[in-house]
């Protein structure tokens, strides 16, 4: 019997990179995820890692990239405002192939936010890629077990792929405590890392250059074609949802992370109602699940995006279901108190599907 | 009988092998004399196969991909940051980082300053030509009071754009520093003066010592708008008057 | 006067910035040569008073010069 334990969302984070071989960590302090560098600083040391405090995001995926060049498993982790100042070393990495994991845990609003409030407002800001129109994976969980599994599942695209990966949770995926198994994941092969940087003793004294600055290539274009074959390649091969009490439905919510979670009780209550209410469920929210959405709302014929923000997410099921059915949306303005720490319940969401129905 | 003297022919200085040339610097710029001289200083103490070079997001960039270790380039700024990274994870690893005068003093300079407080045991080498060069020679930190550049059009005064910068100077006082001088090489004397200075801070990361930071003041004359025989004048008359050469700090192995 | 040193320029790596003429303390370059990029390139326009120092090599930003010297040995 695998061991259980209880643990946060943000422990979690951190014990399942160390599952998954990653014995360096940097990062600079932001709530409501600071807990996770609490963990490395107090682990890391024990296993011959490396904890490097940063001044200020910026530097922090900078160093990130640079432990990376040594070919080691390393990993960030930020909320809102400091992804935001990371977004020149992300696109550096993502453009020179360099592989690492970084776990964004949003926070409500734009600008300061609300100091660390439950919010799903970052939504487009992750993903949409990064400048230069280069696309990342995103991972998303909806819970303390996810969190384990997806963060060692972001570890292996980000080899696998030779891309940088994020996991995406937020104030309540970060801060609530559930029971975890400590199950042991093997996702398969992956390719040597020949590309990276250790010395050219290390390759035969043939030395490596990696380099972002896409300029000095002789054919940007081929450059783009390679970028989107591998995209291609993700998305043909690590796109994925969930579906939840679809097959009979005649009502589809769609929601993803902990609004997902309110969205599957809601579910639940509504089917002991007699009403077939369904539920769809991203969870790499790039590569987007189309194709799948869109057979579920045809089948379905109706859906409620929800999602605690003035609304994003609906933007990519409209653009899924192409208008063939009618979407709804239910965000921000149903939570249950105007305050920050206001949250969308399962209670309001069945009252938005029976005015829907 | 006159006696038979036997003449040998020796190599006295050939090529180094870089991994490109020619190196993609303007006629008569210093980057490509300080590259080949860090060259030889890696050759000589055998440091190349350990080498990883983390080049700047400006005209250091190209010596970073020409030099025949491994390397990586291109970001503008954040060399500190990665090479503190970079040598924290692979300590016997040999990492330094070279980069502009703006990426140390501006946009790099809280990293820069960080490594230093941190006492990185990484070498950092500044191009200190006093302007951006490849983006057209605007306004630097270290930019000389009333030299004229794209963005200081009637010559830098410091009620817009403040004092010349002096990062080695800046970082000496801190405990984190084993190192820290500035150099030049408009003159061949120089040239082996400064040379001494890179061997002296490459050891100081072999002997795990910290922080070393090595200025070199150079050329640039395309945007200078000098010849570069003229360069190495404007560097004795403008430059070495406002930038002081020689070592700032020099931490002994004993002294701690 | 046995030759004492030599001096071989790069026609495909000078750009013609004539640091090499500045520092050659015997002024044995001179910039007299159209190179294959249509400039006015280094050239080693006086052999004979060459040393082999290698300065003109060091300081070269280029390195497009290979400097040689000729040591003349007593046979022992």
């Amino acid at each position: 019997m695998t061991e259980r334990i209880l643990h946060t969302g943000n422990d979690t984070v951190a014990r399942a990179a160390i599952s998954a071989g990653c014995k360096h960590y940097f990062a600079y302090p932001i709530t409501p995820q600071s807990e996770i560098a609490h963990y490395m600083a107090r682990e890391l040391p024990k296993i011959g890692g490396c904890f490097l405090q940063s001044e200020g995001e910026y530097a922090a995926a900078y160093m990130l990239l640079g432990a990376a060049l040594s070919g080691e498993r390393v990993m960030t982790s930020t909320s809102s405002p400091g992804l935001a100042l990371m977004q020149e070393p992300l696109s550096m990495m993502v453009t020179a192939e360099i592989p690492a994991v970084v776990v964004e845990t949003q926070r409500l609003g734009p600008g300061t936010g609300t100091g660390g409030q439950q919010g799903q407002t970052d939504y487009r800001f992750v993903t949409r890629g990064v400048y230069g129109g280069l696309h990342y994976p995103v991972l998303a969980p909806y819970s303390v077990s996810e969190i384990f599994e997806f963060v060692q599942l972001a570890f292996h695209i980000a080899d696998k792929y030779r891309i940088l990966t994020m996991v995406l949770t937020d104030f309540v995926l970060g801060r609530m405590t559930e029971y975890l198994e400590l199950k042991t994941f093997d996702f398969g092969p992956l390719p040597e890392k020949d590309w990276a940087l250790k010395g050219k003793a290390h390759k035969g004294g043939r030395s490596n250059f990696l380099f972002t600055v896409t300029g000095m290539m002789l054919d940007i274009t081929g450059f783009f074609q390679g970028q989107q074959e591998k995209s291609k390649r993700i998305i043909d091969s690590e796109t994925r949802w969930e579906t939840y009490k679809t097959e009979d439905a005649d009502f589809l919510i769609v929601s993803y992370g902990y609004s997902a979670r309110m969205s599957k009780g809601a579910v639940n209550t509504a089917r002991a109602q007699g009403i077939k209410a369904g539920l769809f469920r991203p969870i790499t929210l790039w590569p987007f699940p189309r194709e799948a959405l869109q057979q579920e709302a045809l089948k379905a014929g109706k859906v409620l995006v929800v999602e605690d923000s003035p609304g994003e997410l609906v933007e990519d099921v409209e653009l899924a279901v192409q208008g063939r059915v009618p979407v709804h949306f239910l965000g921000i303005q149903a939570r249950h108190i105007a305050r920050a720490e206001g949250l969308i319940l399962p209670e309001r969401i069945l009252q938005e599907v029976r005015e829907l129905l | 009988m006159i006696e038979e003297t036997a003449i040998t022919k020796n190599l006295v200085c050939k090529t180094p092998a870089f991994r490109l040339l020619p190196l993609g610097f303007c006629a008569g710029c210093h980057y490509g004399i300080i590259f080949r001289l860090i060259d030889e200083v890696l050759e000589e103490m055998e440091l190349k196969g350990i080498t990883v070079c983390i080049g700047g997001g400006g005209c250091s960039a190209m010596g970073a991909m020409a030099m025949d270790v491994d390397a990586f380039g291109g970001p503008h700024g954040p060399g500190t940051a990665i090479a503190s990274a970079l040598k924290r994870v692979c300590p016997d690893n040999f990492i330094f980082a070279i980069q502009g005068d703006g990426e140390q003093g501006a946009i790099g300079l809280g990293s820069f300053v960080a490594a230093a407080v941190r006492g990185e045991n990484i070498t950092i080498i500044t191009m200190n030509n006093a302007c951006y060069g490849m983006t057209g020679g605007q306004l630097a930190p270290t930019t000389p009071l009333g030299m004229v550049t794209p963005t200081t059009p009637e010559g830098r005064d410091q009620e817009m754009a403040g004092f010349p910068f002096h990062g080695p100077e800046l970082v000496a006082p801190l405990r984190g520093v084993a190192y820290a001088a500035r150099g030049t090489v408009h003159t061949p004397a120089n040239r082996q003066r400064s040379k001494k200075m890179v061997k002296t801070a490459f050891q100081k990361q072999l002997q795990r010592l910290g922080f070393a930071v090595v200025e070199f003041i150079c050329a640039c004359p395309t945007n200078w708008r000098l010849s570069p025989v003229d360069c190495a004048r404007y560097i004795e008359e403008k430059m070495i008057p406002e930038f002081p050469l020689g070592e700032f700090k020099n931490v002994e192995k004993n002294e701690g | 006067m046995p030759k004492k040193g030599e001096i071989i320029i790069d026609e495909r790596l000078c750009k013609g910035c004539a640091l090499c003429v500045m520092f050659c303390s015997k002024k044995c370059i001179s910039m007299g040569k159209i190179g294959p990029g249509g400039i006015p390139i280094a050239h080693f326009s006086d052999p004979e008073a060459c040393t082999g120092c290698g300065v003109c090599g060091w300081m070269c930003p280029d390195m497009a010069i290979e400097v040689y010297e000729y040591v003349a040995r007593r046979p022992l």
